[in-house]
């Protein structure tokens, strides 16, 4: 490893704007990853997180500001970032009808390598990813895990220095997810530098560093022990009968409930010390309350004003492609 | 030059998969063939195929008009079975293999040119099940004829392909399908002179005829199987010439769409919500 790589930062983003028509995706974001590091974008859907992967990954280009990967401009050296970057996006890039192993070897051969290369690589990977066993299945054939795992293989083909990965486990179970997640942090134990998308925050919690997204924006980069501590001590959340006049009790008191943000929200140093006395003194019956350290998910609830998951889900990943569209 | 080979290994694995694709694809050339074929047979006036060859004057049956729209419908069978292939570039692009091929380093102008390749093989497939049904004709073209068949199908699929990959690798969305058939394959195909001679055809359908690809493609594989005399612009050097002309302009064309894609959005997902 020379030099010259370590001081080059993997990814570094100017100033980014992307609009489609009139809508704003990425409304002018600066970032830099530096190399081997494991770097997370957090945020709801709709945030410009795939956005942001499809400009880095050379398929869509931007409206405005600058990209590079590696030190390369993603735009005018479109083909030296396309052999460094390997990319698992969030829909299916397989060929479902074809075997583990083809799928692999004809990613190699779009790669350049021979065959040799080719049969060397998908051996590797199928073991290092415990694909073996499913090698000569149907794509079809596997587990949603698997397939996911295959995704990963097959963006690992080439030995990407860097790896993009589009909410990589959407749809998975918890046990899925955390055995993609454990082959994942392997990797970059190797040197190699992984951003991600989530808008799981316990994903995002195993990230060096962590760029809160949100409309088009980064609202806040740091690592989630930082992050997190922008939180004073701890969370209450409030249920209660009447909402609005207890908020506007508290205010009164000199409490700061997050504005907007349901159920309410409050930041306290010593929260054991203030819940008693709110229990007492609310004029408005509680229903519920919960007291707990401060989370990712709270940290972009402060900032945004809005939770991580969105009220109305996505639709399946695909369906889109298939379905309806007017 | 991997990339290309990539590419169409692909397809052709798929293909090879889809058994059921390439026999469906054959229900609806049979049909013109033996269905409208003998009931418009019976009612038409066709000079006698085969007299040049055989040598005998003779009376026009059905099995003379069948076996005059025999290369016609062969030309259809490429045709459709080529713009279906490359209407799976749609799809493939947004969800698909194909995606991962959109950020590999194969150069753009491989990927156009690997899809055009693996669309006229998969068109090919189809065209040579056809061709089997040659016995069944009133045709004796000979070996030599037949064997003239083939490149003839060759550049026919290849034209056919080309056409498909510039125009579908230009739609982002699955519309994509009844537009190209309605607005552009079966207009093409029914001036092309498949299913009927273009010399006692009024001018404006000559003339538009001169503009088709179809109709190239349909006269020089008719040319090979029926004789010179059945052909309606003459010579095979004009039909070979003009189609070498469209397979390159096509392809040029189809090699842009994925250059030019990356400025103008046109490939990559449109998984963007508030785009639908």
């Amino acid at each position: 490893m020379s030099a010259a790589y370590v001081s080059v930062p993997a990814v570094e983003v100017v100033g980014l704007v992307k609009n489609y028509g009139k809508v704003e995706a990425l409304r002018g974001i600066d970032l830099n990853v530096g190399g081997g590091e494991m770097f997370a974008l957090l945020g709801p859907n709709g945030a410009g997180k795939t956005t942001l992967f499809s400009i880095l990954s050379t398929l869509r280009t931007p409206t405005a500001g600058t990209a590079r990967v590696l030190g390369r401009d993603v735009v005018t050296e479109r083909d030296a970032t396309r052999r460094d970057i390997g990319i698992v996006f969030q829909e299916p890039a397989i060929e479902r009808s074809l075997t583990v192993r083809d799928n692999l070897r004809l990613m190699g051969r779009l790669y350049g390598l021979d065959a040799k290369g080719v049969r060397q690589r998908t051996g590797e990977l199928l073991e290092q990813l415990q694909l073996t066993e499913a090698a000569d299945r149907p794509a079809q054939n596997l587990s949603g895990g698997q397939r996911r795992r295959v995704e990963l293989a097959r963006a690992l083909v080439t030995d990407p220095r860097v790896l993009f990965l589009d909410e990589a486990t959407l749809g998975l179970d918890v046990e899925a997810r955390r055995g993609f997640w454990k082959q994942v942090r392997a990797l970059t134990h190797t040197g190699r530098t992984v951003v991600f998308a989530t808008h799981y925050m316990e994903e995002a919690e195993v990230a060096d560093r962590i760029a809160l997204m949100s409309e088009g924006k980064i609202v806040a980069l740091d690592t989630p022990r930082n992050l997190k501590s922008r939180m004073g001590g701890g969370i209450i959340r409030l249920h209660t009968a009447d909402d609005a006049q207890a908020r506007e009790w508290l205010v009164q008191r000199g409490y700061q409930p997050a504005p907007g943000v349901q159920p309410i929200m409050l930041e306290q140093k010593d929260p054991a010390a203030v819940v008693p006395v709110l229990l007492r003194e609310l004029p408005v019956a509680v229903e519920r309350v919960e007291v707990h350290a401060p989370s990712l998910e709270d940290v972009f609830v402060k900032i945004t004003g809005r939770g991580l998951v969105d009220e109305t889900p996505k639709a399946p990943a695909g369906r889109g492609a298939w379905g309806g569209r007017p | 030059m991997r990339g290309i080979g990539a590419i169409i290994a692909l397809d052709m694995k798929r293909f090879a998969q889809d058994r059921v694709r390439l026999i469906t694809g054959l229900i609806q050339p049979l049909l013109y063939l033996f269905v409208l074929g003998s009931g418009l047979g019976s009612s038409m006036n066709i000079r006698p195929v085969g007299a040049a060859l055989a040598g005998a004057a003779g009376a026009s049956t059905a099995g003379d008009y069948r076996s005059f729209i025999f290369p016609g419908v062969i030309s259809l069978a490429l045709l459709f079975a080529a713009t279906f292939a490359s209407i799976t570039i749609v799809f493939d692009r947004q969800i698909g293999f194909f995606k991962a091929v959109l950020v590999s380093p194969v150069s753009r102008p491989a990927i156009a040119v690997g899809k055009v390749v693996s669309g006229a093989l998969q068109a090919l497939a189809q065209g040579f099940l056809l061709l089997c049904f040659l016995p069944f004709m009133k045709i004796h073209p000979g070996w030599d004829g037949a064997l003239l068949a083939i490149p003839a199908m060759i550049l026919a699929a290849l034209t056919f392909s080309a056409m498909g990959v510039a125009i579908a690798s230009r739609f982002t969305s699955t519309t994509v399908f009844p537009i190209m058939t309605n607005a552009l394959i079966l207009p093409m195909f029914f001036l092309s002179g498949a299913m009927y001679p273009l010399q006692p055809a009024p001018g404006w359908m000559k003339t538009l005829a001169h503009l088709d690809p179809v109709a190239y493609a349909v006269d020089l594989i008719r040319g090979a199987l029926l004789g010179r005399e059945h052909m309606f612009f003459s010579s095979p050097w004009l039909c070979i010439t003009v189609l070498v002309i469209f397979i390159a302009v096509l392809t040029w064309s189809a090699m842009r769409v994925f250059v030019r894609g990356e400025e103008l959005d046109l490939t990559g997902p449109t998984q963007f919500s508030w785009r639908r």
